[in-house]
């Protein structure tokens, strides 16, 4: 099985509100969604997110770095040896080989990894292959819980803000809440969601790296009272052994999110003892198979893991997000799938949205399980851009040579 | 602020943005093609074409004191009253006027239809529906209180720049008359509604900002997403 063409779209989705946290405001999803057409007719959607404060990516580069690195290896590759009903982990595993790794880019603007690039390409493969074979990715990954429960995330702004979505996310009887923290009286905004929500609910915080390490232990020992699960990444990306520091004084369990890009940062990470749980994203873990691999690396060194989102997913990082989260052996919090909550239009035909509770059935459709509308990717689209391999080239590869 | 006056600004104020929309004006002013009069028709049939069923499910939620009113409506909406005008009837004349044929306005109830399903598959993120029939009964009157406002202004700018007929556009005038009339029941019932199902404040105005936190009425009628209120995202 080999890939004739792809199209790269270039979202922009507004937002229903802002959403803003210590180092960015976001008013629309800049996802980047790419389609792959097999030779056999089948069709697969992925997308990716390109943060430069996460992994260096921004939405120019990634789509550079899928146009003139990934493209060119995916259309000489040849798929038809996989076989996703045999072996899924090992096809997971040759699919993601077959995307050239490339290092760190140079200068100021240093990319830690192609991650964003590698999910989108990774999952429009996996939801072509799985397609063209009428298998759905819940039978590669199959599920461990019969639905997951996801949390809400409360955005930085104002507390009188911050208290009144605690409130729609506590009508909506979800669980779990996560509340985004920065310079900005952390301490009193813990404490107003937390007496708005009552003691029930489950809170944590993210600072997505706020602080130095001397605030870090001061607002953390503060929020002690406040019944918090864990704060995620409290300082920014640095070398483990700070955060390992940090972890020693802190009350408050340590989830690392933007320390984690890499294999090889994960296994830094607890090497140095730095944290208690890993915030895994499929996107900026370079995709499906990436993030299960780190995820079996903090299952061995007994770390729990939250299977995070970026803010502005749409439905397809959803569905991806929902097969690996329902097949974790374990995961303790699960974020995203806030589709039309959030954006003013997502990209399914069916609804991904968690119902009351935060809690959401799995999705048993072929390939990642959703049905993508075409109509809406070109309707929100800022960028279209075609990719097809020459037609000499491919004419010489279908006689079996490949010139791309 | 009583329940009834907060209701009724979140609809002034929804009908004002409507009003003063671009897509709108741009209605109004008749510079744009035939095809955009087109589209907002068969956007207000894919609405409106469901009303009976939204009613319905209504009906079934309604506290004792208002459950005659919703009924009337409902019926009314059939053509199972006095007057015996099917209002579907009236939106698919509407259609067939703008040159909609047998096959487009099929097209339209199938939309419509699939809207519903929708409706029905779509995770409800409330526990009970006490919240969503307040959520539907909020967007419902919401209509009608606009309707009664601006439907004859709506049916007036088709005639002008549609070139439709007093006969064609007879949903418009139709619902300018009634709506005047269920608005104030539409008000009445939002009032009972929250009373019989004992809402404490907070949450029936959390529950009136989630319903109106975009304008309901330029999503259904132009698929524009517009927020309703100024908020973090309008304030960049």
């Amino acid at each position: 099985m080999r890939i004739d063409r792809a199209t790269i779209f270039c979202l922009r989705i507004p937002f229903v509100e802002a959403f803003r946290h210590s180092t960015s405001v976001r008013s629309f999803s800049d996802s980047i969604v790419v389609r792959v057409t097999a030779e056999d007719g089948a069709v697969g959607y992925g997308e990716g997110v390109a943060r430069r404060y996460v992994t260096g990516e921004t939405v120019e580069s990634t789509v550079s770095h899928v146009a003139n690195q990934l493209w060119p290896a995916v259309a000489r590759a040849d798929f038809s040896a996989i076989s996703l009903s045999h072996d899924p982990l090992s096809a997971l595993s040759s699919i993601s080989a077959a995307l050239p790794d490339h290092g760190p880019g140079d200068g100021p603007d240093r990319v830690i990894a192609w991650h964003g690039a590698r999910a989108v390409i990774e999952l429009a493969l996996i939801d072509c292959l799985l397609r063209s074979e009428g298998l759905s990715l819940g039978q590669l990954l199959p599920a461990k819980r019969p639905s997951v429960t996801y949390s809400g995330v409360i955005t930085a702004g104002s507390i009188q803000d911050a208290v009144k979505h605690a409130r729609y996310f506590k009508l909506f009887g979800l669980k779990y809440l996560k509340i985004k923290i920065g310079t900005a009286n952390p301490v009193q905004r813990v404490a107003a969601i937390r007496n708005a929500v009552g003691p029930e609910i489950s809170l944590r915080v993210d600072a997505n790296g706020a602080y130095d390490t001397v605030t870090a232990a001061r607002v953390l020992s503060a929020l002690r009272e406040f019944g918090v699960g864990a704060a995620e990444q409290p300082i920014g990306r640095c070398h483990p052994n700070e955060l390992a520091q940090l972890r020693v004084s802190s009350p408050i369990p340590i989830m690392a999110d933007e320390s984690l890009v890499t294999l090889a940062d994960a296994r830094a990470l607890i090497h140095a003892r730095a944290c208690d749980h890993f915030n895994l994203r499929i996107s900026k873990c370079g995709g499906i198979f990436r993030t299960l691999q780190m995820a079996r690396l903090a299952a061995s060194a007994g770390l729990r893991v939250q299977l995070g989102s970026h803010v502005g997913e749409t439905a397809i990082l959803a569905a991806a997000g929902r097969h690996v989260a329902a097949h974790l052996d374990q995961v303790e919090f699960v974020e995203g799938s806030y589709g039309t909550l959030l954006l003013a239009e997502d990209v399914s035909r069916e609804s991904v949205v968690f119902g009351h509770g935060g809690v959401a059935s799995l999705l048993r459709g072929p390939g990642l399980g959703i049905k993508v509308r075409e109509e809406v990717l070109r309707n929100y689209a800022q960028n279209i851009i075609s990719l097809q391999i020459a037609r000499p080239a491919l004419a010489e590869r279908r006689k079996g040579k490949c010139l791309c | 602020m009583s329940i009834r006056s907060l209701v009724e600004s979140e609809y002034a104020a929804q009908t004002e943005a409507f009003a003063s929309s671009e897509i709108f004006k741009s209605l109004r002013s008749g510079n744009v093609p035939a095809k955009v009069y087109d589209e907002f028709i068969a956007r207000l049939c894919r609405t409106h074409l469901n009303s009976p069923q939204i009613l319905a499910f209504l009906y079934s939620l309604a506290p004792p004191r208002v459950a005659e009113s919703l009924k009337h409506n409902m019926l009314e909406e059939l053509g199972l009253d006095e007057a015996g005008i099917a209002h579907s009837e009236l939106l698919l004349r509407l259609a067939r006027a703008a040159g909609f044929d047998q096959r487009a306005c099929a097209e339209l109830k199938t939309q419509s239809q699939a809207e519903l399903h929708r409706l029905c598959t779509d995770p409800i993120l409330f526990g009970t529906f006490r919240e969503f029939g307040l959520t539907v009964l909020l967007e419902v009157t919401c209509f009608e209180w606009t309707l009664a406002r601006l439907g004859k202004a709506i049916g007036d700018l088709l005639a002008e720049h549609r070139g439709l007929s007093w006969e064609d556009l007879l949903w418009f005038t139709h619902h300018a008359e009634v709506d005047q009339r269920h608005a104030e029941e539409g008000l009445d019932a939002v009032v009972e509604y929250a009373n019989y199902y004992e809402f404490d404040e907070t949450d029936f105005r959390l529950i009136t900002e989630i319903v109106f936190r975009e304008n309901v009425l330029l999503k259904r009628y132009f698929a524009k997403s517009e927020v309703s209120r100024p908020t973090l995202m309008l304030s960049l």
